[in-house]
């Protein structure tokens, strides 16, 4: 099977614990002994797409990035939440 | 509410268990004018697209005892300890240290200790009378016995616990003096407690914390340290404790959604996310800001510089962003409510929460099947003065 071409990061240094994608999607995200977040697969099925840019929506540090899948159609509710220069 | 006129803040409630009139109309205004309990001024955003924006905003401090900052409460300075910076980047190292308790894992290796708790209560509500009192007998007790099996604290002095920290929570209340004493009692009681775990260290969360500080006293000094205990001690319980209880007196009083949830409970995560969002257990008062700089919301209103600003809870009935927002929709997909918050200081004890909240909910709908509530939803009572809204009390029957 060919290798998926989402690519999916997270910033540990700005994770604040919230677990809210390790319950997301559980296979891709974990944490680290310290609560920090983890990529387990940084290459996942498209087919978790939907739930994938779920949990980049909902983290709220906005430590979550998700690349390469079609964001067309995504409602625009949290346009005005991009990242906000000195976010931590 | 016009902004020529300040009003005051919080809302008050009517009828109980609907969204008060005041929910729905407030973000016709980005921003709003408000006097606090303590009779001091703010203003409140409204919008959710701002208030999540500003979550993550630094110029946002969280720090209000080293400024000109207005107070909550004036008989409470419970947000204004001079010792303790909320601010990054000294915030952040303290809370990463105890975040690691927080993990997923560590929470759901919890929720079998939740369970039986649970289960335990509700085999004591079901031998005692009817109709049973919700609060007293279930939604109090849970979460206490839980965040004292966390952090070890001995199940004999939850009593007495619960006493302080309900003085202590005090925002009109209670008088001056009385709040101080409970105050003081509870440091004290802390104390000695922690006194007690150095001496003999236990396989808790204050003994884990303990450790930390003996290996890295930079990390975390004994003041933060017993900082730190006080606020998930109460953070952990009062909100649970009335979110268990508001959460239940919402669906309660809407039979029809609570048989729909009883029929699949596997919807009971997302009924809890929604119970959350509908929340009208809290106030925005746990959100005070205070403005270093000028800051522009979205449609280019400003937020003056040395402003004490509330970022609203009550932006989770922004129709813009939840279709349908003032309806109780137990399948909402995409629930990011601001109950949480946003950024750096979205609730650490959020996840255990959610478990908390799910367990009660599962818990009480599978043993009581004809749960109901036993007056009518629009009787029951808010209680006067304290931090959280909630209910007094909420007689249950089955
Ligand atoms: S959702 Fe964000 S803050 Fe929460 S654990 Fe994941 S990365 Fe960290």
């Amino acid at each position: 099977m060919a290798e998926s071409r989402v690519r999916v990061t997270a910033n540990s240094e700005t994770c604040v614990t919230s677990s809210l994608c390790v319950y997301r999607v559980p296979g891709v995200f974990d944490q680290d002994p310290e609560g920090r977040v983890l990529v387990l697969d940084a290459h996942p099925s498209a087919e978790l797409g939907r739930e994938l840019l779920r949990a980049e929506r909902g983290c709220p540090t906005r430590s979550i990035t998700v690349e390469g899948l079609d964001r067309s159609g995504l409602d625009e509710a949290d346009e005005g939440t991009a990242r906000v220069e000195g976010a931590a | 509410m016009s902004s020529s006129c300040p009003v005051s803040y919080p809302f008050p409630w009517a009828p109980a268990p609907d969204i008060p009139a005041d929910w729905r109309t407030m973000r016709d205004q980005p921003l709003l004018e408000i006097t606090l309990p303590s009779g001091d001024p703010a203003v409140i955003v409204t919008r959710y697209k701002d208030v999540r924006r500003l979550f993550a905003d630094e110029r946002l401090s969280r720090n209000t005892s080293r400024h000109p900052a207005s107070r909550i409460s004036a008989s409470n300075d419970l947000f204004g300890d001079p010792e303790i910076d909320n601010d990054p980047p000294r915030y952040l190292e303290e809370r990463a240290v105890v975040m690691r308790a927080f993990s997923a894992r560590r929470i759901e290796a919890l929720r079998p200790v939740v369970r039986e708790i649970t289960a335990e209560l509700m085999d004591a509500m079901e031998a005692g009378p009817r109709p049973a009192e919700l609060m007293e007998a279930f939604a109090y007790p849970l979460p206490i016995l839980v965040i004292c099996h966390m952090l070890g604290i001995p199940p004999a002095d939850r009593a007495k616990f619960r006493r302080l920290i309900d003085g202590y929570l005090s925002v009109t209340k209670l008088p001056v003096d009385e709040v101080e004493r409970c105050r003081t009692q509870y440091w004290d009681y802390l104390s000695e407690l922690i006194a007690s775990k150095r001496a003999e260290p236990g396989d808790d969360l204050i003994s884990e914390l303990i450790r930390v500080s003996e290996e890295d006293p930079e990390k975390l000094t004994d003041y933060q340290l017993q900082h730190w205990v006080k606020t998930l001690l109460i953070a952990g319980y009062v909100t649970t404790a009335s979110q268990i209880g508001t959460g239940m007196a919402v669906l309660l009083h809407r039979p029809e959604t609570a048989k729909e949830l009883q029929q699949d409970l596997s919807l009971v995560p997302s009924a809890v996310e929604e119970l959350l969002r509908y929340q009208i257990m809290g106030t925005s008062l746990g959100s005070l800001r205070y403005a270093l700089e000028d800051i522009e919301l979205l449609d280019g209103t400003v937020v003056a510089k040395g402003t004490t600003v509330l970022l609203s809870v009550e932006s989770n009935m922004d129709e813009e962003v939840f279709s349908d927002a003032c309806t109780l929709d137990i399948r909402r997909e995409d629930n990011h409510h601001m109950t949480f918050g946003a950024g750096i200081h979205f609730c650490a004890g959020a996840a255990l929460a959610r478990m908390e909240l799910q367990e009660a909910t599962d818990g009480l709908l599978r043993r009581f099947p004809s749960l109901r509530l036993a007056v009518p939803g629009e009787e029951l009572q808010r209680p006067v003065g304290g931090f959280l809204a909630g209910y007094a009390e909420i007689p249950v029957s089955w």
